[in-house]
This record gives structure tokens, C-alpha cells and sequence, in this order.
């Protein structure tokens, strides 16, 4: 599979990748690209859509996603495909939030290259922003996987931490680190005839590299366990006081909702006029239950939002980073995503072509709930 | 002064003069034990358990309550200690005496007693005298108490069988234990009424509902056997009908009515076996007819759908079918073949395998004559997913063992060997014959019946008898499934409606609304109205207190309860509290919107409101009626149920229908027979009909047939056809042209259509479409064909038959192949024509040639209906041989030198049989034409043969699902020509049921899109069945089709944002109620 490899420059990976992407801007491969890099305050890296090669400093290994890249790119192509070819450089749960999108009509791939980077995981913002450590976040990570230690790990979001693939699937082409000794190299993977032709004519060397498959079965089946025993420690989370509890802190802003990629209405349901009532509804309800916490509907709220876009949850964890209060989200949605996603057997990401389950008619479907 | 109030447990309450203390608990839910009361009959204070302590100043005394009339001021105790230990001492004497009584046991379970202290009796009677009296009140008085004290008891003047019972069992019914043996009361054995629908395989009461589908479905007296109508006593059902329906004094009418056309639609009998018949049947209990198993199996049936047998009532392990009882039997006067026989004993061995996994299912068959659309696909189903053995033998008795009452056939099986084999149960598959009231009828009416006895029609005019006006459809014309029967009966209305288009709609008047007042400012002034629906609600939900319930709930200015909501004087009634209290939304909770929505929605409209202001509380067939032993949290439900529909109601708003105007065109697609038919029929309906042919000429397939099965001539029916179709003022004929794209939807499609001469309309404007594309025949690969020119196909054979070629003459013999591209994995269905196709040219090619050999080589021969005499049996009188092949055996066929060899496998004499023909046929099959093209331009699904696929087999059999689009022949599944013309004229009554109207109504509850909060998404045109929404690729939101949503809501369900909603159950609606629901 993997057959070519881009050499590491004074084991400077991060500015080698950079030197790539640049050659593939000034070449004309792509005429713009989509890729995480560096605001000049230099606090943090955020995705910037660059067309002039000159300015490109891309940084695609900072642990950090600010915001979804996957709501980026549906952004730019939701009303119009892109008329140029553009790449988009992404990690693995935002190419399954794309691919999401893509099904709910969302985003269009065409002349959208999707160059995928393997994850090593991600901080949250105000960690990396003041990061504890003497070195700089990019470099503190990329050390760490090159050391094999497992010091990055008590800063990772704990959506990264049980990430459910931090290896990219439907990309074009994946620049891979699972596997590669980062001080010399970096894989490129080609797996569409997109993402061959994107390389055509690029320089890169090739190599025969067995580390790899394994390297990604490795970490695949790390993530798998640790997810397990999350799922299983979490599952306990449920019936309508626990979660009344859980969502105590909630102060009704709704960011979890503007973070999510796959929240994708023009106006939540839960933003919308259906919930205005008359004072005397609020007023039979204070005195049909002697109180109520008020605003009356932020459980209603998270289970709704819950229950339009679990199937298609990705587990990024934009949502619990959005969180003002520090509600811990990610307990409660991934294993409700497991149990959801399982229950039709849907797997949301790995195929553009499955059907989201909410269309799709089975006649023998739930017939233990049904009519004989 | 009649009204009196009375406290009962401390509680007032109000009744009239003249009840009883017992009558007023019942109305009103408080619990008296009785066992001698019933409300039919006198009260007697017989048993005492009903005693209730009247309380009075410094004192108090027990009486029984069934007898204490009220009076103002009275006040008693229903539950006092006093009372308890009353009706405890009551019980527990009444146990010694009769100590295995149900009733008396659960009734010291009740009181807590455990085992009576006195001396134990065997007795069953409790002299309660509800059977003494029972007697008094159906006349005959045949029963009464003797004797005195411990020696009491119910029997005849001296204890001698009564002369004047008139077993009518009423006395058994009333007894409350199991006291009355009516042995000792009557010489006479009870005769019970059996049930018509059932077969007489149970019981009914003489007050009976026909069947669970009866149309009306209302009970009706059987005046035969009913005592008042008879005698004049009893009288119970007047008595007890809370709605005061019952009339005995209706009679039977004559009404003279003017019509301008008749429709003959008496449907048929089944075969009655005549007594002594060879299968032992009425004789052996456990052989059955069809009907009378298809009763067995239905869940409405005598035994709830479990198959038991009539001997013992045990589950049958073996079963066997016989078909051909009463059909294809000359010996009985049915030379036809019933044509449904096969498959409906199919079903019914499916099904009982359904029913009861462990059963073995025989069929004993001649011929499997499963030529229907699908038909072919079932009876592999039957087979291969049930297990249903076919046996190929004609059973002709059937015996019996004494002692099991099991069944024995003896039968040959495919090696020609005799073997037996035992049965629980036979069913016998009677056919169809004309019913009897047909002679009459046709006698009444003058029209002809043909010789089998069925009506006659014309081959080319199916429905048409011989009296001009006057139509037949259904099984009166000849035996046919249920498609067939459907499609000829909309057939008969075309033809029907021809005759009077020109008055249509004529006597017809509209109803006339006031003007919508407008609401939409105003605050909710709320309307509640409760129905009792007789006792169906009232019997077991406290109607009272949801009354006042609904008083307390937020702008309810109004609320009230009536008996009977849905009758006529109740809707006045809602009228007047409309404009009474200015309502502006209307809630009753009632039976179910269901059946009564449109007509409350009705009384809104009336009354000058919106009927979308309206709203239903289910406190019946979600309630009451399942509810019935809980009638408190029945009572609490209702509650809920008013309190959710009142707070819904504050959300409703008005709802407008529109109207959309209909083009009273129609575009029929194919020029064939069924297309210019249908043509025709439309044109004759008075409506344009744009006619459509891709061929230069009109004609299609019926071009390629020459010789009718009766003589009939298809060249003249084409040449006349063609002649009418272009003659017609209403018909455009475009020949050379094929569709190209449609839009629109129902009663508003347009066409593109392209020419080669380019003469025709870029586009045309039409309400309905026809598809009538046909179909092809099938070019055989198979067989040499290619190889010889004395290899052919029957159409090419019947061709030179026609011409009447000189060789003819000089063949000595012709041998025909069957199922040629028919019933194989490639083409896995009957082409349904071919067996009538072969015997009608090897008939006609005896009488050119009547030396000649002629073998049919065949797998099955399907000559149904009246097709088994004229031709089948006909055939082989005059010594056709037929020789059949096994699906895994097909016939061989080699040119050696330029002569033909068949080889084929004998199966009587189990040899291989070698033939040498000079003309050698292949029956050749129908098969779909390229019909995804069109199937792709109108949105419409073929099935997996490529044939299209109806909207429904049996009731929508030439509609497609899609609104406003027809099919008919080839196009819909291989058929015969006179079928062919009753399916286009069944889609031509089809199409008028839409061209006939001025305007389309969308429904109420449709959905609707806010379009500014589109994301585009798509979802709900995935999930919208009708495909009644479509996506504006400019815009990139979604559009909902007015007309063609039909309201069932999936859209709303799968938009997460709430952009797509429905009216009358919006998002804010719903939540209302869960609101109020969680209060």
C-alpha cells in the first residue's frame, strides 16, 4: 500500500510536510488549500484557506482543533462546488464529520482533495494556548510519539484520548506517522485516483515500509480498548435524574450545538419559536409541580439535540470543548453513539455510501416493537 | 316534581322519580353486589346480597336495594359494616348450599370467607329466580318454583317435561351458576341457529352482526327465530338499546329508482356436492369444503383461526387438499375450470402452515393452473419456503377409519404405482357456479346465459350482455380471482358512465357553508363535549367528572356531555354552543377520529368555524373499551386525554384546503388494443384523450393475431378499433412519437413528446396518464429454432393457418413445445396464453388437416375459466395427444439431413418417445418490453420481471401507487385480448374518477416547509413515501407538493429543525399536549 515516503529534513517534520503542501500550491496541483496554521500572534494555530504559497507556514501537526474543519469545508462547497480544485488537510473524525455532511447534502466533494493526517491527539485550547511544558505543543507531541512515551497523554481531550480511528479513512491521501520514524520521515499514503493524480509529478521517494499496517493495527486496537473500558466505566450515565444532574451546569448557550459539525440545521429546533409559551402554561406548570428550574428546557435540549445527531456522531469532541460550564459531554455521548450506531449497525464515516438509518426502511426492522 | 336527590355513601346525588336505589349506584359507579337483579327484568330481592343500610335519624335498617325505590332526602350506606356483615352471613349461607359455584367462590373471595361454618349441600340452583322470571317475560311461563323451605327448587308444573317450552334457552342464558338443564325442562333438544358466514361451523344469537365486514355494519334481527317478532314477548333489546334503535316494525320495501344503466354483479356459489358424493362429505366429519377451512382459518372464524377438527377438536397433523371438486367434471355438469381453485388452495396450506408450523400439507392436482401476475413466484414459495407437497392425480374418494375418524386416499403416484396415505382432515376445492338467484335475475333483466349457466358477454365486449344498458362484472360472467373481478367491475362502470356522461354531477347539490368566521386574534374560547356513546364510554368512564374537569382547564368556557355526540340532535346542540358562547375551538372526546373526525369537522363548518379548530379526545376505543375492569384509572385517563386535547387546541389554528384546477385531458401511452380501448373509453366519458404509438401504425400486437378461441375475428375488432380511434372528435392520434419527459403531477402532468415528422405538440397539458406500452414476444433461442423453416412459432403458425396455406394439407405431423420462454429461471412467470394459443391453432389445424397427428409436449395445460371446454376438452375429443415434460426434463430437439427429431419422456408408459413432426411450434411467450425508460420518466416501479408493478394486486389492480397514473395490458403482466380490453376500460372509469372533477382539494393535514430554515438536507424527500416532495436545486431548499402529500407526517418526523412541519400536528401542537400530559 503505502509506497512512497517524504523525506524529513533535518528532522524538521513539521516544516518538511510544509515544504510538501507548498509544492503542491506552487505546482498548481491545487489552487488553494485548506490547512491549520499558525495566527501571527502565534497563540494558536487555526485552519486558514491560503492560496499564495509564499504565506503558507501550515502546522498540520498542532494538537489543537479550535473549530471543526469538517463545518469549513461545508461552508465553502454547501452552496456551490468548488469550481478549482482545493485540498483540504484533515484529521480522521473530521473527514467522518465530511463524509456525514456529504449524505445530509451538506458539503460536496467535488474538486475537493482531502489530504488526511494521521492523529496523534489534541489539546484543549487553553492548554495549548498556556502550555505547562517548556516546549511548544507541536514540538512536546511530536517528541512524545518519536520517544514512544506516554507523557502527551494526560493533556489529550478525552475525546482523543478514546479516539474512535486517529487513522484517516476516505482521504486521497493520508500523511501518515503511525509507524514511520518521524526523524527521517513521513508515509504518503496514496488511496484514490485523485490522490494519485494529485501526486503525479510531485517529488517524493519511494520505499518499501512494512511497519506500517501493523503500526496502525496497533494503535487502532489501543484506541479500541481504551474505548471499551470508557464506554463501560460511562454507562452507568443514564435515566432522566442522572442526566438532570449531568446537565446541572448547563447554562442554556448552546455553544455544544454551534461547535458540533454535524449540527447542521440553519435553526436548532430548540432556537425556534416551537418553545415560546403563553405565561399561563409556565404558571400551571409552577403550580402543578410547586417549582421548576428555569430556563425549563435545557435537558429537553441536550436529549434532542442528542436524538438528531447520535447516529451520526463522530466522537470529535468539539462539543465537550465548547462547553463554558465544563460539562463533561463526552461521557454521555459516546456511549450513547455506540449504543445508537450498533443498534442500526451504521457506521457513520466509513462509507458515503450507507444510507443514514433515519431513511432507510427495513420491513423486518424492530419487529419485537411493532406490529406482527 | 320528578327529580329527587338522594345521598348514597355521603355523596348527593340527583336522579328521577320511579328508580330504585340500585339503578342510581349503577349509573353512577358505586358497587352493589347482586345475583338475582338484571335490568330486563322485574326486581325480585330474592338473593339479599344487595342490601344497603337506610340510615336514618338515631337509626338504621337493611333492605335490598334492587327493590327500594328513591325518595328526596333518602339517605343510605352502600359499604357499612352493617351491610358487610349482611351480605357476608348472605354468601356464606348461599355457599353451603352450593359450594362449587364460580360465581359464590369468587364472591367469598371477595368478603374474605373462607369456608362457610353450615353444613354443606350439593345443590347448584341459588333460587335466585332470574330463570322463573326469564320464562314470564319470553311467555311460555314453562318454569316456576315448588315446594316450601329446604325442599325449593326451579321446575315444570309437576316436575314433568314442559309441553309449552319453546327450548328457546333463555332460562339457561340468565342463570347466574349452572343451575338449569334444560333436559329436565323440555323433551325437546335446543336446535342452535349456526352462523351463515361461518359455514355452520358456530353458533349466533338471533340479534347478530352477518359478518365482521358487513356493509352496514349494524346488527340486524333474524325474524325467523326472534320471540317478539314472533310471539311479542321478550322485548329485551328494546329495553336495553341505550340509543333506542331498535324498530320492529320495519319491512321490507319497494322503491322504484331511475337509472340509466344496470350493473350485474351477483358474484357466484360454490359448488354444492350432491348428498352421497364419493368424499364422504356431511358424512365423514373431518372432510371439509374450502370455504368452510378458509372459515376455520380466519381469526374471526369459528375457532379464532386455530385448525381444529370437526371430530374431536384436536389439531390436524396431515392435510390434504383435493382440487377439481365440482370443476373440469363433465360427470357433473362443470366442463369449466374454476380458475382459482389452485391458488386459493395454495393459500390456504401456506396459511395453515402459518398457523401451525407442524402441519403436513398435500395437494392432490390435475393440472397447477397458477397463470396470474406473480402466481408462478407463490407456488414456488409454497413449495420451497412451506414444504406443500403437490401431487399430480385426480383423487376420486375419499375413505374413512371408524374408530380415528382419520381420512384415506389411495392415489398413483409419478411412477404409476398406487399408494395410500391416512389424513386427519380433507379439504375439498369446490369450485365456482352461478348462484341461484341468476336465473331469476336473468330472467327479470332478459338477458342471455350461456351454457355453462353464467351470464353471456361478447369476447371483445366483456361486460356487455345481450341487453343493451344493462353490464355484468365479476364471477356472474365467468369464474376469476379477485383482480380480475375488480378490474372487470370498474370496467362495467366505464361502460356504464358511457351512457350517461352527458347528465353527470346533474342532481347533485352543493352544500352550502356560512362564511368562515375569523379567530386567529381572538383568545381561545374552548368548547368541551363528552359522549357517553351509550354505555360504550359511559358504562365504565365517570363522563360526569371529566365534565367538570374540563370546566377547570385553562379557557374552557364551555363544557358539556351527551348520550349520543355523533347523532343528529347533538350536533345542533354543538351548533348552538358554538354561537352561544362564541367558541372558537371545539374539543370532543368521543369514540376515535377515525370514523368520526370528518363528521364533527362538519358541525364546525356549519357553525361557521374553521374545521381544523377542532380536536379529539380517544376516550373510547383507546379507553373505555380497553379499560373495562379499571374504571377509575379509565376515569384518570380521560382526564389526561381531555386536559392534552384542550391544551393542543389552544395551538390550532386555521387550516385552508386549496383547490387546483384539473385539465380534463388525458395522454394514453401505446396504441395497441389496450391503449386504443382505453382511448375510447376515456373519449366516450367525454374527456380529450391524447393518444400516443412510438409505431408508424396503430395496432401493436393484436396486428400478429388471426383466430379467436369462439370464432371470434381479432383482424376485424383491429380494423374496427382503428376506425373508431381515428374517427373520434375527442381523439388526437400522434403515431411515430414517443414521450420524451414529464412533469406535473395529477390532474396537472405535462408531456414532451418527439416526432420524426415533427407534426405533434412540443408539449401537451393532461390530468391523467394511461400506460398501456405493451409488451414483446418472446424470440426463442431454444430448440433449433433458427435452424429450420419448419421450426416455428404459434404466431407464425397461426398466420399460415389463417391464410389457409396449401401445405397445411400435406403435414402428417405437427408437434408443439409449451412454456418456451415461459416458466424457466430466465422468464420465471406463465405468459398465461400460450396453452390457449397452442390448442386453438392445433384445433383449428384438425379441422384443415384432421389426419395429421398433432402432440402437444406440455407441462401444465392452463386453460382456464370456460377455455377447459371449448378448447382443452375439445382437443383432446378429437385426438390430440398431450404429452407432458418435467421442468428438468424439457424436450429435445435435432435437425438431422433437414428432418426433426423430438425426444421427449413418456411418462404413462415411462419410456422415452422419440417423434419425427414436419412442422414443428414453439409456444412461444410474452415477455416485458423495455420498460424502464418510462418507468423512469413517471416515477413508476416494475416488478421483478419487468412487467410494472399496480399499486395493489386485488384492489388497486390497474392504478399505480403514484396518484393519477393508470396501467393496462401487456404493460401489466401477459393476458388475453378480451382481458387486455377490460383492463383499458377499467382504466378509463379510473381515470374518470379525476377528469370528472373541477378541482383537486389538498388534504388538511398536509405538510409544509419554512423555507428560510431549509439546510437542504434532503431527508425528508427520502423518507416521503409519495414523492411529494422535490428539492430546488437553485435555491437549495425543498418544495412540498400540495396535492400529492397525503399528510402521513414521515417528512416532520425526519427534519430535525422542525423547517418541515404538518399542519394539525405541528411540532408546538405536540408539545402542547406532552405538556399537559406531564402535568
Amino acid at each position: 500500500m503505502t509506497d512512497k515516503i517524504l523525506k524529513v529534513k533535518n528532522g524538521d517534520v513539521a516544516g518538511s510536510v510544509n515544504e510538501f503542501l507548498k509544492e503542491l500550491l506552487k505546482s498548481g496541483k491545487v489552487h488553494a488549500l485548506l490547512v491549520m496554521q499558525e495566527v501571527p500572534s502565534k497563540k494558536i494555530s487555526f485552519p486558514v484557506l491560503i492560496s499564495d504559497p509564499g504565506q503558507l507556514n501550515a502546522n498540520v501537526f498542532a494538537p489543537v482543533l479550535p473549530v471543526s474543519t469538517a463545518s469549513i469545508v461545508s461552508k465553502i462547497t454547501k452552496f456551490q462546488a468548488a469550481e478549482k480544485l482545493v485540498g483540504v488537510v484533515m484529521h480522521p473524525c473530521q473527514i467522518r464529520a465530511l463524509v456525514e455532511l456529504v449524505k445530509l447534502n451538506q458539503a460536496s466533494l467535488e474538486n475537493i482533495v482531502i489530504i488526511g493526517v494521521d492523529c496523534l491527539g489534541t489539546f484543549p485550547l487553553n492548554i495549548y494556548t498556556d502550555f505547562p511544558e517548556k516546549k511548544i505543543p507541536t514540538q512536546f507531541i511530536l517528541d512524545a510519539f518519536k520517544n514512544k512515551s506516554k507523557e502527551a497523554e494526560k493533556y489529550l481531550r478525552s475525546a482523543c484520548l478514546v479516539c474512535k480511528d486517529p487513522v484517516p479513512v476516505n482521504a486521497d491521501i493520508v500523511l501518515g506517522l503511525y509507524g514511520a520514524d518521524i526523524g527521517k520521515e513521513v508515509f504518503v499514503e496514496v488511496c484514490t485516483d485523485a490522490g494519485k493524480k494529485l501526486l503525479d509529478g510531485i517529488k517524493l521517494d519511494s520505499k518499501d515500509v512494512k511497519g506500517r499496517e501493523n503500526a496502525v493495527k496497533v494503535v487502532r486496537e489501543d484506541k479500541a480498548n481504551k474505548r471499551d473500558e470508557f464506554v463501560k466505566k460511562k454507562s452507568s450515565l443514564k435515566g432522566i435524574k442522572v442526566l438532570s444532574e449531568f446537565f446541572d451546569k448547563c447554562v442554556n448557550c448552546h455553544n455544544c450545538m454551534k461547535a458540533c459539525p454535524i449540527c447542521y440545521c440553519k435553526e436548532c429546533l430548540f432556537d425556534s419559536s416551537v418553545f415560546d409559551a403563553e405565561a399561563y402554561k409556565f404558571l400551571r406548570k409552577a403550580e402543578s409541580k410547586g417549582l421548576f428550574k428555569m430556563p425549563n428546557d435545557s435537558i429537553l435540549f441536550h436529549l434532542g439535540r442528542m436524538n438528531h445527531m447520535i447516529l451520526s456522531c463522530v466522537e470529535c469532541g468539539l462539543c465537550e470543548q465548547a462547553c463554558p460550564s465544563d460539562i463533561l459531554l463526552m461521557d454521555v455521548f459516546i456511549p450513547a453513539a455506540e449504543s445508537a450506531q450498533k443498534e442500526f449497525d451504521y457506521h457513520p464515516g466509513k462509507d458515503p455510501e450507507e444510507k443514514i438509518p433515519m431513511v432507510v426502511y427495513q420491513e423486518d426492522e424492530y419487529v419485537e416493537v411493532g406490529e406482527a | 316534581m320528578n327529580t329527587v336527590t338522594i345521598e348514597i355513601n355521603g355523596s348527593k346525588y340527583e336522579t328521577e322519580k320511579g328508580k330504585t336505589v340500585l339503578e342510581v349506584a349503577n349509573e353512577n359507579n358505586i358497587e352493589i353486589p347482586t345475583l338475582c337483579y338484571h335490568k330486563a327484568l322485574n326486581p325480585y330481592g330474592a338473593c339479599r346480597l344487595c342490601v344497603v343500610e337506610i340510615l336514618k335519624d338515631g337509626w338504621s335498617e337493611l333492605t335490598t336495594s334492587c327493590t327500594l325505590p328513591v325518595n328526596d332526602g333518602l339517605r343510605v350506606q352502600t359499604d357499612s359494616e352493617k351491610v358487610v356483615k349482611s351480605r357476608k352471613m348472605t354468601i356464606e349461607l348461599l355457599l353451603a348450599r352450593c359450594p362449587e359455584e364460580e360465581v359464590l367462590l369468587e364472591l367469598a373471595e371477595e368478603y374474605g370467607i373462607e369456608k362457610p361454618r353450615f353444613k354443606k349441600k350439593d345443590d347448584n340452583c341459588i333460587l335466585c329466580g332470574l330463570c322463573v322470571r326469564m320464562c314470564e317475560r319470553m311467555g311460555p311461563k314453562a318454569i316456576s318454583f315448588i315446594n316450601r323451605g329446604s325442599d325449593r327448587k326451579v321446575k315444570p308444573p309437576f316436575e314433568e317435561h314442559s309441553e309449552v317450552c319453546q327450548t328457546c334457552g333463555a332460562c339457561a342464558f340468565i342463570c347466574p351458576t349452572s343451575a338449569i338443564n334444560l333436559e329436565e325442562i323440555t323433551k325437546n333438544k335446543p336446535i342452535p341457529i349456526l352462523d351463515e358466514f361461518d359455514m355452520g361451523l358456530r353458533k349466533r344469537s338471533v340479534m347478530h352482526i352477518s359478518y365482521p365486514q358487513a356493509v352496514p355494519n349494524w346488527p340486524v334481527i333474524d325474524s325467523e327465530h326472534c320471540i317478539h317478532l314472533q310471539t311479542d314477548q321478550c322485548g329485551i333489546c328494546k329495553d336495553s338499546c341505550e340509543a333506542d334503535a331498535i324498530d320492529y316494525d320495519q319491512k321490507e320495501q319497494e322503491l322504484e329508482i331511475d337509472v340509466g344503466s344496470v350493473i350485474l354483479s351477483p358474484g357466484f356459489e360454490e359448488y354444492t356436492l350432491p348428498k352421497g358424493d364419493s368424499y364422504g362429505y356431511r358424512v365423514y366429519p373431518n372432510v371439509l369444503t374450502s370455504i368452510e377451512f378458509e372459515r376455520i382459518l380466519s381469526a374471526s372464524g369459528p375457532y379464532q383461526g386455530h385448525i381444529k377438527r370437526i371430530s374431536d377438536g384436536k389439531s390436524p397433523k396431515k392435510i390434504a387438499w383435493l382440487q377439481c371438486v365440482g370443476s373440469r367434471d363433465e360427470s357433473c355438469d362443470r366442463k369449466y375450470c374454476s380458475s382459482v381453485c389452485c391458488m386459493y388452495a395454495t393459500k390456504e396450506a401456506v396459511i395453515a402452515k402459518e398457523h401451525q408450523p407442524d402441519v403436513e400439507s398435500h395437494i392432490y392436482f390435475m393440472d397447477m393452473r397458477s397463470f396470474g401476475k406473480d402466481f408462478d413466484k407463490y407456488f414456488a414459495r409454497a413449495q420451497d419456503e412451506y414444504g406443500v407437497v403437490y401431487r399430480r392425480c385426480r383423487i376420486p374418494r375419499v375413505e374413512q377409519d371408524r374408530t380415528t375418524k382419520n381420512l384415506i386416499i389411495r392415489y398413483v403416484d409419478e411412477d404409476g404405482s398406487l399408494k395410500k396415505e391416512t389424513y386427519d382432515m380433507v379439504v375439498l376445492s369446490v369450485g365456482l357456479q352461478p348462484c341461484k338467484a341468476l336465473g331469476n335475475l336473468s330472467k327479470i333483466l332478459d338477458v342471455n346465459l350461456n351454457e355453462y349457466g353464467f351470464v353471456e358477454t361478447d369476447p371483445f365486449s366483456p361486460v356487455n350482455t345481450s341487453q343493451k344498458g344493462i353490464y355484468a362484472s365479476g364471477t356472474v360472467t365467468e369464474p376469476k380471482d379477485i383482480p380480475e373481478s375488480v378490474t372487470q367491475a370498474s370496467a362495467a362502470a366505464a361502460e356504464a358512465a358511457k351512457n350517461i356522461f352527458e347528465v353527470r354531477g346533474t342532481e347533485i347539490t352543493e352544500k352550502v357553508y356560512p362564511k368562515e368566521k375569523q379567530v386567529s386574534a381572538e383568545f381561545p374560547r374552548i368548547g368541551v363535549f363528552v359522549c357517553h356513546c351509550g354505555i360504550n364510554i359511559a358504562g365504565v368512564v365517570d363522563v360526569k367528572q371529566v365534565v367538570e374537569y374540563a370546566k377547570t382547564l385553562p379557557y374552557v368556557v364551555h363544557a358539556d356531555d351527551s348520550i349520543f355526540t355523533c347523532s343528529q340532535d347533538s350536533q345542533e346542540m354543538i351548533k348552538e354552543k358554538i354561537q352561544e358562547f362564541n367558541l372558537n375551538r371545539v374539543v370532543i372526546a368521543s369514540c376515535t377520529p377515525r370514523t368520526h373526525e370528518p363528521l364533527f369537522q362538519d358541525t364546525l363548518r356549519e357553525a361557521g368555524l374553521n374545521p381544523h379548530l377542532f380536536e379529539m379526545a380517544n376516550i373510547r376505543d383507546q379507553n373505555s373499551w380497553v379499560h373495562k375492569n379499571v374504571p377509575r384509572s379509565a376515569t384518570q385517563k380521560a382526564i389526561d386525554a381531555v386536559r392534552m386535547a384542550v391544551s393542543k387546541s389552544t395551538d390550532l389554528y386555521p387550516v385552508h384546503h386549496l383547490k387546483i384546477p384539473v385539465v380534463h385531458n388525458a395522454l394514453v401511452i401505446g396504441g395497441g388494443i389496450s391503449g386504443m380501448q382505453s382511448a375510447l373509453s376515456i373519449a366516450d366519458q367525454g374527456y380529450e384523450v391524447f393518444l400516443v404509438e412510438r409505431e408508424p401504425v396503430l395496432g401493436g400486437h393484436l396486428r400478429d393475431i388471426y383466430l379467436g378461441v369462439n370464432g371470434e375475428q381479432p383482424q376485424e375488432l383491429l380494423k374496427e378499433t382503428v376506425e373508431k380511434v381515428n374517427g373520434h372528435s375527442r381523439i388526437q392520434v400522434f403515431t411515430g412519437t414517443t414521450v420524451e419527459a414529464v412533469s406535473g403531477y395529477v390532474g396537472n402532468f405535462k408531456t414532451k413528446l418527439t416526432s420524426e415528422d415533427k407534426k405533434v405538440p412540443a408539449e401537451i397539458e393532461h390530468g391523467i396518464i394511461v400506460v398501456a406500452s405493451g409488451g414483446l414476444p418472446y424470440e426463442p433461442v431454444e430448440y433449433q429454432y433458427a435452424k429450420s423453416d419448419e421450426i416455428v412459432t404459434q404466431t407464425e403458425f397461426e398466420k399460415d393457418l389463417f391464410d389457409g396455406k396449401s401445405y397445411l394439407k400435406k403435414l402428417q405431423e405437427v408437434v408443439m413445445i409449451q412454456c418456451v420462454g415461459s416458466r424457466n429461471d430466465e422468464h420465471p412467470y406463465c405468459s398465461r396464453v400460450c396453452c390457449s394459443q397452442a390448442l386453438k391453432n392445433a384445433l383449428r389445424f384438425k379441422e384443415i388437416n384432421p389426419d395429421a397427428t398433432v402432440y402437444i409436449l406440455y407441462r401444465d395445460i392452463r386453460t382456464y375459466g370456460f377455455r377447459e371446454d371449448v378448447l382443452y376438452q375439445k382437443a383432446r375429443k378429437k385426438g390430440i395427444l398431450f404429452v407432458r415434460y418435467d421442468e428438468n426434463e424439457e424436450p429435445e430437439v435435432n435437425i438431422d439431413k433437414g428432418n426433426i427429431t423430438v425426444k421427449t419422456f413418456e411418462r404413462v408408459l415411462r419410456r422415452p418417445l422419440h417423434l419425427h413432426p414436419d412442422k414443428l411450434v414453439l409456444s412461444t411467450g410474452i415477455i416485458p418490453a423495455d420498460n424502464m425508460v418510462l418507468a423512469k420518466q413517471l416515477k413508476i416501479p416494475l416488478n421483478a420481471d419487468n412487467f410494472y408493478a399496480e399499486a395493489h394486486v386485488k384492489l388497486r389492480p390497474v392504478d399505480f401507487s403514484a396518484d393519477g397514473i393508470f396501467l393496462c395490458g401487456l404493460a401489466h403482466s401477459p393476458r388475453f385480448i378480451e382481458e387486455s380490453i377490460l383492463q383499458a376500460k377499467a382504466t378509463s372509469a379510473r381515470a374518470a374518477t379525476i377528469l370528472s372533477k373541477e378541482y383537486l382539494e389538498t388534504k388538511g393535514n398536509i405538510a409544509y416547509v419554512t423555507s428560510r430554515n431549509c439546510a437542504g438536507c434532503k431527508l425528508c424527500i427520502e423518507a416521503c413515501p409519495y414523492d411529494a416532495i422535490t428539492f430546488d436545486e437553485e435555491k437549495k431548499i425543498v418544495e412540498v407538493n400540495e396535492i400529492l402529500c397525503q399528510g402521513c407526517g414521515a417528512c416532520s418526523a425526519v427534519c430535525p429543525s422542525g423547517v418541515s412541519q404538518q399542519n394539525t400536528f405541528t411540532k408546538r401542537q405536540i408539545l402542547s399536549m406532552v405538556d399537559a400530559c406531564l402535568e
